[in-house]
């Protein structure tokens, strides 16, 4: 904005104008007009001198100068008209009479020194004359400045400090308060900056050419550093310090007004107005941390919501690719659209999360991604993701790894790691609100797993675990009923009061065999049913019984249901058939399978050598989703059929195959050559043997 | 912290404003708008409509109700860190208008 807005009132410089009516009063407001108005103007003042002298430091000591001329005379002679003409005129005046001084040493400057002096700093037209030779590129000024002050040869505080202090027109004393450094210590900052611009002779510009992107990116980066400075502060009681935010985005929205081609600054302004809109929401009134989905929507501030999608527009009307502040902006916009936390757009925020790990691949933003995946799709998802940052040089100290890791475990029920998480999170953080909330979590997890240990850990009864298993919401009546008469039998029979992990698969055997080995075998499959039910349910519940896998069925084989009236062979015959001389290894082991696993006649001819597994009785079926399992007879004899074999089908045909037939691989022996034994001759010889088909033998 | 404040000005008796100033005026407020001091601006109808709650019973009258000098005709709701800036804001827009007069009060909001 111009000053110089043509007004007919006289020599401004000298006309005086005190706002109050009293003495007292009026030094006092003359003193807040001051600084509010070197707040304003401190940057553009700043900016104008050091296009003039060539030296920030220089440059900055002069406009103090001025500074300290309006704190000397404005309470006494009042608050002249413009006062940030004022400041500017004079520390203008202070700059020509510098550049004299330095005439005779630095014939460089005297055109410059002889120009501006030959204007007519005072009298009527004085300050406007003044401002008029800075006005035109006063804009441009403010822009170098902030290049230069956030240049990347300083370190990250000093460039900090000096942008705080030259754009922001902080005072060092407020700068150190919002770090939570000691004023020297800032002053010192801002000393050895001006040193190390004035040593390198950084020139007063606005970068072109490749260095331009590079530099303007240390920019946005010391304007982001001061927003999470204010929004998380790393530090100390206050868990926001606003003021720096709101510092933060007044040099965002400065610099988009200077620079308005430039995506980035759209985008960083986008996301620092977007994260601001929730400050207000952050906490509770006690003080304490709220996460994203714990907040209020209704405090979050629309104002800067609207401003945030305005910004984050105009970025895409730049065009060019996504850079990073603008893809955090839209995923910052995703929060902000969603009425509820429950109606979070998550898909697109993790879709967003895999174009920004492309652009900004670090291992916060990996982090982040592996949140926006947990609740995209699942925590375990997540935890995978978050997993694979471990032992990420970055994220050492880095509180928020444990306590990612925390939640993602706690919702996965796994309580004590989440635990575990939560405390180290805690240590890691100094931040005194965040720890509380940090170790509060913990303390519940704590709560949840011991929940958990008083259940298995030995205390949790085969009665309990039956009651919680009958009370599951989504079992129907007739199956609660079915049910309860199976776990009434067991309960009964092994004790309410044993221990569910003592509970094994050959007790549930022996209740099975007394209780129901006579009856019909749709009762003992239904009773079967309902134990592995269980046996299933209490593993889910991390309460595993003491079957072998925390199956109680192992030792239960299910039992043939004949369809029709014809009644299988019972187990003296077989076993009889077992004693004949005249019967072959093969077919004995067959019938006996047949009869003791009461499968299939097709799946255990299928069965091949290496699926077997002799110890666990049991053989993996040839399509591998199921088990035949056996009992004591078929487990004599079967290494002996076996023979050493370690491939190929179980039951093979005597003779090799003839030259015209030749059978699937999968059914010749790779170590023998013979095929596999067929259905048909399988049949035969057990109808020789016995006059019935095989599939009498499937036991009850 | 930053402060709300709303600036309102007062009807003028004086002429219309003529194209430079208001062409000033419109730089003003882009520039204080792009600077995120300027949140929102109008202007108001003097007139209005008036609406009163007594009893439970609502009342609502077509206006004018003041003299056009009396009446609220612009406002501006504005956001800056201290009073003296929104004071300092107010000089700014005075200089541009010419002769008139307003109130500034702050605004307690979300902000919290």
């Amino acid at each position: 904005m111009t000053s110089g807005n043509g007004s007919e009132n006289g020599a401004e410089g000298e006309t005086w104008s005190g706002g109050g009516t009293g003495d007292g009063s009026r030094a006092g407001d003359a003193r807040g007009v001051v600084g509010a108005v070197w707040r304003m103007e401190s940057a553009r003042i700043i900016a104008g001198l050091v296009r003039m002298v060539g030296d920030v430091g220089l440059a900055e000591e002069l406009a103090q100068d001025a500074l300290l001329a309006a704190l000397e005379q404005w309470p006494q002679a009042g608050v002249p008209d413009n006062p940030g003409a004022w400041l500017m005129a004079v520390s203008k005046r202070r700059a020509v009479d510098h550049l004299r001084r330095g005439e005779r040493h630095e014939r460089g400057n005297e055109l410059l020194a002889h120009d501006l002096a030959t204007r007519p700093d005072t009298g009527e037209a004085g300050v406007d004359e003044a401002l008029g030779v800075l006005d035109g590129e006063v804009g441009d000024d403010v822009l170098r400045l902030m290049f230069v002050s956030c240049h990347p040869a300083l370190s990250t505080e000093s460039r900090v400090a000096l942008t705080l202090k030259l754009i922001g027109g902080l005072r060092t004393e407020e700068i150190a308060r919002a770090f939570l450094v000691s004023e020297a210590t800032v002053a010192q900052r801002v000393v050895r900056a001006k040193r190390t611009l004035a040593d390198l002779r950084v020139p007063f510009e606005v970068p072109e050419g490749p260095d331009r992107a590079a530099r303007l990116s240390s920019v946005l980066e010391v304007v982001y550093l001061v927003f999470n400075e204010g929004y998380a502060a790393t530090a100390g009681e206050d868990w926001t310090r606003r003021d720096l935010c709101h510092e933060a985005l007044r040099l965002g929205r400065l610099l988009a007004g200077l620079a308005p081609g430039e995506a980035e600054v759209h985008g960083l302004v986008a996301l620092t107005e977007l994260q601001a809109s929730r400050l207000a929401a952050r906490n509770d009134p006690s003080g304490r941390p709220l996460a994203l989905h714990e907040q209020n929507r209704g405090r979050w501030d629309r104002l800067l919501i609207h401003r945030g999608f305005e910004a984050l527009l105009r970025a895409r009307k730049c065009g060019g690719p996504l850079g990073p502040y603008v893809l955090q902006a839209a995923i910052a916009a995703c929060h902000a659209q969603a009425a509820t936390a429950e109606e979070t757009d998550w898909k697109r925020i993790a879709e967003l999360y895999e174009v920004l790990i492309r652009v900004l691949p670090t291992p916060v933003v990996r982090l982040n991604r592996a949140v926006a995946l947990a609740m995209a799709y699942d925590p375990e998802v997540g935890l995978a993701a978050v997993d694979a940052l471990a032992g990420e040089p970055a994220l050492g100290g880095y509180h928020r790894l444990p306590s990612v890791r925390g939640d993602l475990l706690a919702r996965l029920g796994r309580h004590e790691e989440a635990r575990r998480e939560f405390e180290r999170a805690a240590a890691l953080t100094r931040n005194v609100p965040e720890r509380t909330v940090l170790l509060e979590r913990a303390a519940a997890c704590a709560d949840a797993a011991a929940a958990v240990r008083a259940a298995p850990g030995g205390t949790v009864t085969l009665g309990e675990a039956a009651d919680d298993f009958l009370a599951r919401e989504d079992l129907d009546a007739a199956t609660v009923r079915s049910y309860g008469q199976t776990m009434g039998r067991l309960r009964r029979e092994i004790g309410d009061d044993v221990p569910l992990a003592d509970v094994g698969a050959g007790r549930v055997a022996r209740v099975f065999a007394a209780a129901w080995g006579s009856a019909a075998p749709a009762t003992w499959n239904r009773h079967r049913g309902a134990v592995r039910s269980f046996s299933a349910w209490a593993a889910a519940q991390g309460r595993p019984t003491g079957g072998p896998d925390g199956d109680l069925a192992a030792g239960l084989g299910r039992r043939y249901e004949p369809r029709g009236r014809t009644r299988p062979i019972d187990r003296s015959r077989v076993e009889a058939l077992g004693e004949r001389p005249d019967i072959a290894l093969r077919e004995r082991v067959l019938w006996l399978l047949l009869h003791e696993s009461a499968a299939g006649v097709g799946p255990v001819l299928a069965l091949n050598v290496e699926n077997l597994d002799l110890a666990g009785r049991r053989a993996r079926t040839a399509g591998g989703s199921g088990w035949i399992r056996w009992g004591d007879g078929v487990a004599e004899l079967l290494p002996g059929l076996v023979a050493g074999r370690r491939r190929g089908p179980l039951f093979l045909s005597e003779r090799r195959p003839g030259p015209g037939r030749p059978p699937a691989p999968g059914d010749l022996c790779p170590e023998t050559g013979r095929r596999r034994l067929s259905y048909e001759r399988a049949e035969y010889l057990f109808k020789q043997a016995t006059g019935h088909t095989l599939g009498r033998l499937r036991a009850r | 912290m930053t402060m709300r404040f709303l600036m309102t000005t007062k009807g003028i008796d004086a002429a219309p404003p003529t194209p430079e100033v208001m062409a000033e005026m419109a730089a003003f407020v882009e520039e204080m708008t792009r600077a995120g001091v300027l949140l929102a601006t109008g202007g108001l109808d003097p007139a209005g409509i008036h609406v009163s709650a007594s009893g439970g019973k609502i009342t609502v009258t077509d206006g004018p109700f003041t003299e056009a000098k009396e009446a609220i005709v612009s406002f501006a709701l504005i956001e800056t860190r201290s009073k003296e800036e929104a004071v300092e804001m107010s000089r700014r827009f005075w200089k541009i208008i010419g002769d008139g007069e307003g109130h500034i009060q702050q605004v307690f909001g979300p902000q919290g």
